[in-house]
């Protein structure tokens, strides 16, 4: 256990070091884009005085260093700023409702396609070749190669408009939450389930395969155990050590699934956040929507590892042969 | 163990069924608009980007306003008005008006609200209009006396104008505004989530007794015209603001979905004078030469040109008493290319033209022209941006581009604005000083039969030489039919307290 | 080349799959002379024509556009971009990745680093923020951006072939002759990782064309009249009820030539990796 402790620490700390060096990147590149905030919040009719005294007002005649500095020293007790386009009132108010909502479609979307991945992949491993297996990798593939918005189209024509079964727009109606509402999670989910399932089966059939053709299970049959046994006794735990490190692989996608998902059935979350915040050039407020993905996404891909690293018997055990 | 698998899988299949469940129906005794809205910038009144139109037009009122079936001047915090010649201005008030904060209306707040234009560090977006204002006076409580620095016989049309909301002057707008908006309007804010909804409800403290009808307006802030649609269609709101042509067609075999019109908008194509290649007036003429407005209005707003969509080469419309009928000159190729080659273009000449591609008929009128302009010798490269982009750092910039103009009820508020030598949106750069002559002349004339002269001459001019080709397009409202009496004028105030809902 | 031709008798997916992808490049280059009307064109009578009708073969959208010319169109756009971004990032990956495998170390320890910090925006987040910002999309621009968010997979790829490589005999062999180091890297060494790169890089073109399409349809793709396959399905989105074809046939457009270079991707890491 002090072996994962360590490994936890240690990958905690390079964590800090990226997000720091990223939150320092993600504030240059949005803040030396082309055109001057002010005048764009002013509009071009604007004087040169209320331009000016807007610029002081914000701080943005202030050296970019220091505006970092206030920024980061912002971020870290929690103060993410203000809304460029709302004065008073605090991007908190509107980004955590939203990082709630993600999550949950996130999560929705997990619990559709880790079984289903894992199910189909491991099922097409095992009858590898055969037509079952044809199957499962023609569907795997195709859904790979459909982008979630264009899976979402369909899903909302043929599901939505045509058949009712769930609404059109993820909209959660006024004065409730999303607790009430869970009809709008699915179809969304269901767009990032289809890219993901095509990844992560296609990965975990292969993974399959591989454990299915080393000498230790062909041994075991030969040997003349049942194949189901050894199947479900050896090489399933050995084809599933992989299966985190491939999700883990393909978190990539589902996050910026989640963007173009949430786009597309309007849902709120993150995503649409910040295509509203970019759409509108909300400076603090892109900010603070790419920081806290990014946040996300490292702590993700930083779970997966330490996971992996804690399962894989030969690291946790590592420094004595057994 | 296969079967364990087995069973676990039909499980999680199932489980979305589960959660399935189509849409809702709103159903409740209470009087309920909703309403779908684009999501808004600013919203405080003086830098409000005319967005959202439904929300503040409810929380907010006027000293007057237009009646949206006959175009008159109707009182409303103001229940009289008259001036000598246009210059010295006198308002009597409402009496008994109180603010949503408890804090009763006075002149006071009507002499913050014109003073605030003036302030250098607000950017208030009638500042020019109202630098014509020498002086404001507030005798009693319940007048207030606007002087003039020149004669203007149609300045009280300027109070219309959207961004000029009376506000309280003791309100903290600078802090609140854009969170907690504020004023006497026949609807209260309850919540507002940002970018994404806001709560209103009847005020019921408001000064007419009779009104508003409704108690309540949902307003849905949502990106996608077509979510909203969907929303529409679906029953989860009422009413959808700025739809465009395709989606009327869409809606048009719709039971129980209606699209009107309640006014025209105007689409100026400017070419500015002082770039080029439209510094020359027979490019521009090549220009005109190459346009088809029956195409136009077909590609376009998708109807027939007359049905709903006009063109005309100057900035007056259709609708307006002032408007002259001058003949379309008819499409000539040739021509347009004759007048090229004498300009110094024989073979052509490159142009960008810079638009909003999310305003409603800006793609298409931009594609339009580009492939209209295109056999005359005109490369036009076409430069879309989201309308804020383009509002805030191309807009006034450039050779030539698209932008929305909203009509005005007396057109001379916008010709100031427009096309005077240095009027602050005079995205044309003309600087002809026989047009500023007939502005000015237009702006100061007490008679109107003189008036309506002058506007003829200056279309004269425009068509000769000007530097404008303006579609007229209809702004399109899709409302479910128990909306009753929607009403919206073409300040671009929809007058929610007047609608009901069956 | 017999040891190819077996083995796609073997594989007849594969067939299919490059026959499809040789299909999209020929429309992309000679496509455009062969239709009857241009990508802008409006044929304002005959607008959401179905398929078949008035001499459209796929149908018109709601400006009267052919739909077949703006598919073929389109094709040149993404396949240019898809193309060059695989290359680019291959070529950026393969320099950084060698490089860092090479020499070790400090050089390697910062690479990593570099990588860790790239790799914690999901790469559509990093390409649509950019370009968003940039508020203008051109075919360079694109492919630049979309190249940059691709870099630490190809470059983690190359570091990791040529490891393998570096305690191979050639390698010493090539170091004590005296030759340079850029000699051994890209003389030496490349020519014996060409499969597992060029796998990485056929990837590269299928996640390229899925990036690009998803880029469109966010609205920073390249910009109208330019017929992007994602942004036309979201500007049919609206008449998908009445004229469903003009978002069916970009959206099959796109599947078709992912699923093509995935199946081709596979094929080549089948019989180039056997190959060693």
């Amino acid at each position: 256990m002090n072996r994962t402790l360590s490994i936890v620490v240690r990958r905690l700390g390079s964590l800090l070091a990226t997000l720091v060096v990223m939150s320092f990147i993600i504030f240059m590149l949005v803040e030396i884009m082309p055109g001057d905030v002010a005048q764009m919040i002013l509009g071009q009719s604007a004087t040169e005085e209320a331009v000016t005294a807007l610029r002081e007002a914000r701080g943005l005649n202030d050296p970019v260093l220091q505006r970092y500095g206030r920024w980061i020293s912002g971020v870290v007790v929690g103060d993410l700023g203000e809304s460029v386009y709302m004065q008073g009132v605090a991007i908190n108010s509107i980004l955590w409702r939203r990082v709630g909502h993600s999550l949950v479609l996130a999560l929705t979307a997990f619990i559709m396609f880790v079984p289903l991945s894992i199910f189909f992949g491991v099922l097409a491993g095992v009858k590898e070749k055969k037509p079952t297996d044809s199957i499962v990798s023609f569907f795997g593939l195709a859904t790979m190669a459909l982008p979630e918005f264009v899976s979402g189209v369909f899903l909302i024509t043929i599901f939505a408009v045509q058949l009712n079964w769930f609404p059109i727009v993820s909209v959660i109606p006024i004065g409730e939450g999303l607790f009430g509402n869970l009809n709008i999670l699915i179809l969304p989910a269901l767009s990032i389930t289809f890219v993901m399932f095509g990844y992560v089966s296609r990965m975990q059939r292969s993974s399959m395969i591989q454990v299915m053709n080393s000498d230790y299970v062909r041994a075991a049959i030969l040997k003349g155990m049942p194949r189901n046994y050894v199947i479900f006794r050896h090489a399933l735990k050995n084809a599933l050590l992989p299966t985190i490190t491939i999700i883990g692989m393909n978190m990539g996608w589902l996050f910026g699934g989640l963007v173009v998902v949430e786009t597309l059935f309007g849902f709120p979350g993150m995503g649409s956040l910040l295509m509203t915040a970019i759409k509108t050039r909300d400076v603090p407020l892109i900010e603070a929507c790419v920081l806290l993905i990014t946040v996300i996404y490292s702590l993700s891909t930083m779970i997966t590892d330490i996971m992996y690293s804690y399962l894989n018997p030969r690291i946790r055990f590592q420094g004595g042969q057994r | 163990m296969k079967r364990i698998l087995s069973i676990v899988l039909i499980l999680f299949l199932a489980l979305p069924m589960v959660f399935a469940g189509g849409d809702k129906e709103a159903a409740s005794t209470e009087k309920v608009v909703r309403v779908a809205e684009q999501v808004p910038g600013l919203i405080t009144p003086g830098v409000w980007d005319g967005q959202a139109f439904s929300m503040n037009s409810s929380i907010y009122e006027y000293l007057v306003e237009i009646n949206a079936d006959t175009g008159a001047l109707e009182p409303v915090l103001a229940t009289s008005w008259s001036t000598d010649t246009g210059r010295r201005w006198e308002f009597k008030l409402r009496k008994g008006v109180t603010f949503h904060d408890g804090t009763p209306f006075t002149s006071a707040d009507v002499k913050y609200t014109i003073e605030r234009t003036q302030d250098p560090a607000l950017g208030h977006l009638k500042k020019q209009d109202f630098e014509i204002v020498s002086s404001v006076e507030t005798p009693d409580d319940y007048t207030v006396i606007i002087n003039l620095k020149e004669q203007r016989p149609t300045f009280v049309y300027q109070l219309t104008d959207y961004n000029m909301a009376v506000l309280s002057s003791e309100y903290d707008y600078a802090s609140l505004g854009e969170s907690k908006p504020m004023g006497t309007g026949p609807f209260k804010m309850d919540q507002i989530i940002p970018k994404e909804s806001a709560a209103l409800s009847k005020n019921v403290n408001y000064w007419d007794p009779n009104l508003p009808k409704l108690d309540k307006i949902l307003i849905y802030f949502v990106a996608d015209i077509d979510a909203s649609i969907s929303m529409l269609e679906s029953d989860r709101v009422d009413v959808v603001p700025f739809v465009t042509p395709v989606i009327k067609n869409r809606l048009d075999s719709t039971a129980g979905i209606s699209v009107i019109s309640p006014y025209q908008e105007q689409r100026f194509i400017a070419m500015t004078v002082d770039m080029k290649p439209f510094d020359d007036n027979r490019v521009r003429l090549a220009l005109k030469y190459a346009m088809d407005p029956e195409i136009i209005a077909r590609s376009v707003a998708k109807m027939e040109l007359g049905d709903g969509a006009f063109y005309n080469e100057t900035p007056i419309m259709n609708s307006l008493a002032e408007y002259k009928e001058i003949p379309h000159r008819g499409r000539d190729i040739e021509k347009a290319k004759a007048l090229l080659a004498e300009a110094g273009y024989p073979n052509g000449v490159t142009v960008e033209l810079t638009y909003a591609s999310d305003h409603p008929f800006g793609n298409d009128l931009a594609q339009t022209i580009q492939e209209l302009a295109e056999p005359a010798g005109f490369n036009i490269e076409l430069k879309g941006y989201t309308r804020d982009i383009y509002l805030s750092q191309y807009w006034l910039n450039v050779p030539f581009s698209i932008t929305g103009w909203g009509g005005r009820i007396d057109p001379s508020m916008l010709l100031a604005l427009a096309f005077k030598s240095g009027g602050s949106w005079n995205e044309s750069h003309l600087a002809d000083p026989r047009v500023d002559a007939l502005i000015d002349k237009i702006s100061s004339e007490v008679d109107p039969e003189v008036r309506t002269g002058y506007y003829h001459e200056l279309q004269e001019l425009f068509y000769e030489e000007g530097s404008l080709i303006n579609v007229q397009v209809p702004y399109l409202v899709a409302i479910n039919d128990r909306v009753v009496d929607y009403k919206q004028p073409i300040t671009m105030l929809p007058q929610y307290k007047y609608m009901d809902i069956k | 080349m017999k040891y190819i031709l077996y083995q796609l008798k073997k594989h007849p997916l594969a067939i299919v799959g490059i026959a499809i992808i040789l299909f999209w490049l020929i429309m992309a280059s000679v496509g455009p002379s062969l239709l009857s009307y241009t990508h802008t064109a409006m044929d304002s009578e005959n607008q959401m024509a179905a398929p078949g009708e008035e001499g459209h073969l796929l149908g018109t959208d709601s400006l009267g556009r052919d739909l077949l010319a703006r598919i073929v169109y389109g094709s040149r756009s993404i396949l240019t971009v898809a193309l060059m971004t695989s290359i680019v990032s291959t070529f950026i990956g393969v320099i950084l990745g060698f490089s860092a495998g090479y020499f070790g170390g400090k050089i390697d320890t910062t690479f990593l680093r570099g990588m860790d910090i790239l790799m914690a925006i999901p790469p559509l987040v990093l390409s649509m923020v950019i370009l968003g910002i940039l508020g203008d999309s051109s075919i360079l621009s694109l492919t630049l951006i979309v190249s940059i968010a691709f870099v630490p997979a190809t470059a983690r790829v190359s570091r990791g072939v040529l490891l393998t490589e570096k305690s191979q005999e050639y390698v010493s062999a090539a170091r004590i002759r005296g030759e340079s180091h850029l000699y051994i890297m890209f003389v030496e060494i490349l020519p014996n990782t060409t499969g597992p790169i060029i796998v990485e890089a056929t990837a590269r073109f299928a996640y390229s064309i899925m990036m690009v399409a998803s880029l469109g349809f966010l609205g920073v793709g390249l910009q109208p009249p330019t017929p992007d396959w994602g942004m036309m399905v979201i500007e049919n989105k609206p008449i998908i009820a009445q004229a469903p074809w003009t978002v069916l046939f970009p959206a099959l457009a796109i599947a078709s030539l992912v699923i093509a270079i995935s199946i081709f991707s596979d094929f080549v890491s089948k019989v180039l990796i056997h190959e060693r």
